[in-house]
């Protein structure tokens, strides 16, 4: 399974049974408007959900559409012979990955986890360039056809990135943004005009502790991640101040897994029994809300289970949760 | 060479049984829990966390360290081990990744019998692996001693170092894995090794001295190894 794609589109979606989940991943891009959703209940319509974006999680590799992101992406220009990485091996800190002297005029992406080593060794009448790529993080090395590699972790804080979809929480105001905790290594902005129809007069008024659904606009190691409360068209599109429920962490790895397609298996589950809604931030945030608390709890406790589990495991589980709530 | 037996029974290159237990700590970012025989230390890593303390250079990231001892209040030792470990992990995070911000590195001392320095080292790696700070490699710390007729002793224990009139901790980088790598391995290793931290007590000659680099840095594969395991055992549990 190679290329497997780290993040989903992250669509907050009503997920009234199983069937309402698989529709939203595997439909393509739908007309404008809405989206119907059928439920234990009849059938029930869902908010308007953006055309340009494509609702099937044909899931993106971790990589800018622009290679704006020079500290994330770069493009190197290498030596002919197709490089040979195992497809699929853990990595450690320090290790070796490609060794660009045997690789000439070939063009590599590198993703989150990687960098270029450059030394020049041998002596002063045999010096010699030795170029390798090695892994600054431990996990798995992932590569995507044709040229770009990355090293999947999962952790508890987030490193952002451009055009991902987080859970943030307001923990200031100021005149010009909202100060948003992204559970990254700075403080995110949120514009106060980047909401749709957004001018000075009609400011959204966020107190601080409120959870918002945005969407990463900027980022870079040097300045503050911006975030923005539209999709690229200007549309809200479920982004905004998510209301009541209950908000809980989780790993990246684990909301990379809830977001991926098909759909993760411990809410194909849930859905099938219970109607809940939910909300997945990709740095590690869970949104959960339901009518009834004893569903939130058994939602949220049921994810925070399936962490380690396999997809069978992770069924037998949610079978076992539900057995016991009837 | 003969035969020389330790007191507790081991070989002069013998070490004790290690053991590292991946993120024992839910709130912390990154933990590891290392073992060496009974010398156990606890590090957990927070981080990384907007801004930086005063008089940090602002376009690198800062790296804190606090030494929390098994009993007692916090002196000197304690102050020096900070300084020590704050220094060596300086030198193998890549600190322009996150400007201006800092990570934290709590260490909790559960048990102490000899080697504690090396112990807390391997530890603080381990737990910063965990917590996804990006390393340029990992760091091997082993603990060497030299008796009385010139033999090195790997892992000492406090018996040992209150009896040996040198001993010394050094830190070496772990040993790399190359996936496909044309040059010889002998050659690979001359060029990456090197010493990232020495610390000496006692007094000893410089053929003792690079006697224990020696044997520390061959056993220092070993202990790479087992590092390595360990983090890929966890990396894959998570994965699943």
């Amino acid at each position: 399974m190679e290329g497997v794609v780290v993040r989903g589109e992250g669509i907050r979606c009503r997920a009234r049974t199983a069937a309402a989940y698989y529709r939203s991943y595997s439909t393509p891009a739908l007309p404008a408007a809405r989206r119907l959703l059928s439920s234990s209940n009849g059938v029930e319509e869902a908010a308007a959900l953006p055309t340009s974006r494509q609702l099937c999680g044909k899931p993106r590799s971790p990589f800018a559409p622009l290679d704006l992101d020079l500290s994330l992406s770069l493009s190197l220009r290498v030596s002919t012979c197709a490089p040979s990485p195992r497809r699929r091996c853990s990595q450690v800190p320090g290790d070796v990955v490609l060794d660009l002297s045997e690789m000439t005029n070939q063009t590599i992406k590198l993703g989150t986890g990687l960098r270029q080593v450059t030394r020049l060794i041998g002596c002063t009448w045999d010096l010699q360039e030795c170029d390798t790529i090695q892994a600054t993080s431990a996990g798995m090395l992932r590569l995507s056809k044709p040229n770009k590699y990355w090293v999947e972790s999962s952790q508890k804080r987030y490193i952002p990135s451009v055009e991902d979809t987080v859970l943030g929480i307001v923990v200031d105001t100021k005149p010009d943004n909202f100060v948003v905790d992204i559970k990254g290594p700075n403080l995110a902005f949120l514009p106060v005009l980047a909401f749709e129809g957004g001018t000075r007069r009609n400011i959204p008024k966020y107190e601080i502790g409120t959870l918002i659904y945005a969407r990463v606009v900027k980022a870079n190691s040097i300045m503050n991640p911006e975030l923005s409360c539209m999709d690229v068209t200007g549309k809200a599109a479920e982004f905004g101040q998510l209301k009541g429920g209950y908000v809980f962490d989780s790993s990246t790895g684990m909301s990379r897994m809830l977001l991926s397609s098909p759909t993760c298996p411990v809410l194909e589950a849930l859905g099938k029994k219970l109607s809940f809604e939910i909300a997945v931030g990709l740095n590690g945030r869970v949104w959960v809300n339901a009518p009834a608390a004893d569903t939130v709890i058994l939602v949220s406790n049921a994810i925070m289970r399936s962490e380690s589990l396999s997809g069978i495991k992770q069924r037998a589980m949610v079978e076992n949760l539900l057995e016991r709530l009837s | 060479m003969e035969d020389t037996r330790r007191a507790d029974g081991r070989s002069p290159n013998q070490l004790r049984p290690f053991s590292c237990t991946g993120n024992p700590l839910h709130r912390a970012h990154g933990s590891a829990r290392w073992a060496q025989g009974d010398t156990v230390v606890l590090a957990a890593v927070y981080g990384p966390k907007p801004g930086t303390r005063k008089g940090e250079n602002p376009e690198k990231a800062s790296i804190e360290v606090v030494w929390k001892p098994k009993t007692g209040q916090i002196g000197r030792q304690e102050k020096e081990y900070e300084m020590i470990l704050k220094r060596t992990l300086q030198s193998i995070c890549m600190l322009t990744v996150h400007p201006n911000t800092t990570t934290s590195v709590v260490l909790q001392v559960v048990g102490d019998d000899g080697s504690l320095l090396p112990c807390a080292i391997n530890a603080s790696c381990a737990a910063l692996t965990f917590a996804g700070i990006p390393l340029k490699h990992l760091t091997v710390a082993i603990g060497c001693g030299v008796m009385e007729n010139g033999t090195v002793i790997l892992d000492t224990n406090t018996a040992e170092e209150q009896q040996l009139k040198s001993f010394a901790h050094l830190v070496f980088p772990n040993s790399r894995k190359s996936v496909d790598s044309k040059e010889p391995k002998e050659k690979d290793e001359e060029f990456e090794r090197g010493l990232i931290t020495s610390v000496t007590h006692g007094v000893m000659s410089e053929d003792d001295y690079f006697n224990c680099i020696e044997r520390g840095l061959a056993a220092s594969s070993r202990i790479s190894d087992f590092m390595r395991k360990t983090l890929q055992k966890e990396a894959s549990s998570v994965d699943a």
